[in-house]
Parts: structure tokens; sequence; C-alpha cells
């Protein structure tokens, strides 16, 4: 079953990356700033791979 | 009529975790014989296609496609940033290159026991999981478009042709570039995840180029990962996996 949930979700850190970007989307459209996602939502899910990857 | 933008990107996921399953179910093979190996391989796809068949039913449920998109979105971005940071972290030698000769041996520790109902569940699991990743991204992929039937026959294809390889060979696939194959695939999993859960937040707001914002993004996740690939590279240690 642990297998099966890490083939699904990956660890706590994929996890928390994949949250952090949604976060990110849900603040910047609640907030009429939805434009700016084009941007900065790329940028925020490449940050979160960088992390991924040195840690 | 195949969708050629989607069967090439089906293919190259499914082919590399199929090379993952196929390592382990020839190890377990040379423990309980390519019969009992095959069949609990067999029973594994027995399972994904009924998750499939169920899966097509709740899609037929005439869900929103915003939360379908939502859901595999969400999927797609769990697995695209775990592969690129994988590839970016195994190119810039900070983690070994995955190994197929070195998951064959381990596998074969694990049976050197000899117990077959232990074997059996190794290739039946070995199978399912990494079929399950397969069966993600190909519902992933499918959905784009409604692309199924070129997405499955992408997947399909590259099934055919690890097993014609393997069979041949007899021995782990280890010539295969997985590494850069996993790149490509994570660029774009990353890619289409990115696309549509901002969309399925935003609506049409999200993307004012629509479609070619999926190219820009890929273009932005594989440019930005060769950077972090430069960035952080360390001298490979001499005689590690290639």
């Amino acid at each position: 079953m642990k297998a099966f949930l890490k083939t699904l979700f990956g660890d706590a850190g994929t996890v928390t990356v994949v949250a952090l970007v949604m976060m990110v989307e849900v603040v910047l459209t609640a907030s009429g700033q939805a434009g700016l996602g084009v941007v900065l939502i790329p940028v925020a899910v490449l940050a979160g791979v960088a992390w991924l990857a040195i840690r | 009529m195949l969708d050629w933008s989607v069967v090439p990107a089906a293919f190259l996921t499914a082919a590399v975790e199929w090379v993952e399953a196929f390592t382990i179910v020839l190890a377990v093979s040379l423990s309980i014989g390519w019969r009992a190996a095959g069949g609990a391989a067999v029973a594994a796809l027995a399972v994904l296609a009924l998750m499939t068949i169920a899966a097509g039913g709740v899609l037929g449920l005439g869900l929103e496609v915003r939360w379908l998109q939502l859901a595999i979105g969400v999927f797609l971005l769990l697995f695209g940033v775990r592969w690129l940071a994988k590839a970016v972290a195994r190119g810039a030698g900070l983690k070994a290159l995955h190994d197929e000769a070195e998951t064959f041996a381990e596998t074969q520790a694990e049976l050197s026991r000899g117990d077959f109902a232990a074997g059996w569940l190794i290739a039946f699991k070995g199978v399912l999981l990494e079929g399950l990743e397969v069966w993600l991204i190909v519902a992933a992929f499918g959905l784009h478009g409604r692309a199924w039937i070129s997405s499955g026959a992408g997947a399909l294809a590259a099934l055919v042709v690890v097993l014609a390889a393997g069979l041949v060979v007899r021995a782990p696939l280890t010539r295969v570039p997985e590494n850069a194959i996993k790149f490509v695939v994570g660029v774009m999993i990353t890619a289409f995840g990115t696309y549509w859960t901002y969309e399925s937040a935003a609506g049409e707001r999200a993307w004012p180029l629509g479609d070619l914002s999926l190219l820009a993004l890929a273009a932005f996740f594989a440019l930005g990962g060769l950077g972090l690939m430069a960035l952080i590279r360390r001298p490979r240690p001499a005689g590690a996996a290639t």
C-alpha cells in the first residue's frame, strides 16, 4: 500500500511543491491577478524542481 | 485518426516504465520461471485494464471537464516535477544514473531464497506500479483533445517494442537512454500539468495564447531544466553508470 501511494503521489517534498504551486494559483486567481500567473506559475514550478533536485 | 502530438509523448513515457517493469519480470523469471513471472505480469496488466474500464465509466458520467483537468493536472504535476527533478539531479551528477543492471541484480538478490510466492508478488507489484504510472499518463494525454486512442496506441506500441527488444536480448535493457527520455517526458508532463491546473483555477484568463502556451511552457521547462543542470553540476565519479 505504501509503495502504491508513493507511486501515485511521490514523497512529502513532491507533494509540498505541488501544494505550494496550487496555492499560488488560487491566490492569484482569487486576488484578480490571474494575468500574472503566466509568468509566476512556471517560475514557481521550476523553483520547486530545483529544490527537489538539490535537496 | 491518430493525434501525432500525443502518440510520441505517450510512447516515450510508457517505454521508460515498461523497461523498468520488464527488468523486474526478467529477474523474477530466472527464479520462478518465465511462465509464472509472465503470469504475474499478465495478472497486473489485467488489473490495469479493469482500472481503465472503471475510469472510462467514471468519465462517462459526464463530469465537468474543469474538474477532470484539475484532478489529472495535479497528478501530472506530481509526476512531472518528480521526473524532471530526478533527471536534473542525475544529469548534474548529484544522483547516480538509473542502472537497469543494478535493478536486475537487486531483484535477483531479493529472490535468492527461492520463494515462489514472493517472486510472483514482486513481478506482479513491479508491473502494476510501473503500469500505474503509464495508465495515469495515458489518461492525462488522452484527456487533451479526447485523444484516448492515440494515447493508448502510443503506450501499447511501447509495450510491444520493449517486449520484442527484451525477448531478443534476454537481458536487462541497459542501453536505453533512460535519463534523457525521463528529462523530455518530465518537461512535457510538467508543461501539461502546469497548464491544466492553472486553467482549472483561472479559466480562460489563465493562458491567453491557448494551446500555444503549452509549447512555450515546454520550452521554458526544457531550457530551465538544462540551465539548472549546468548550474548545479558536479563532476561524476569515475566508473559511474552512463
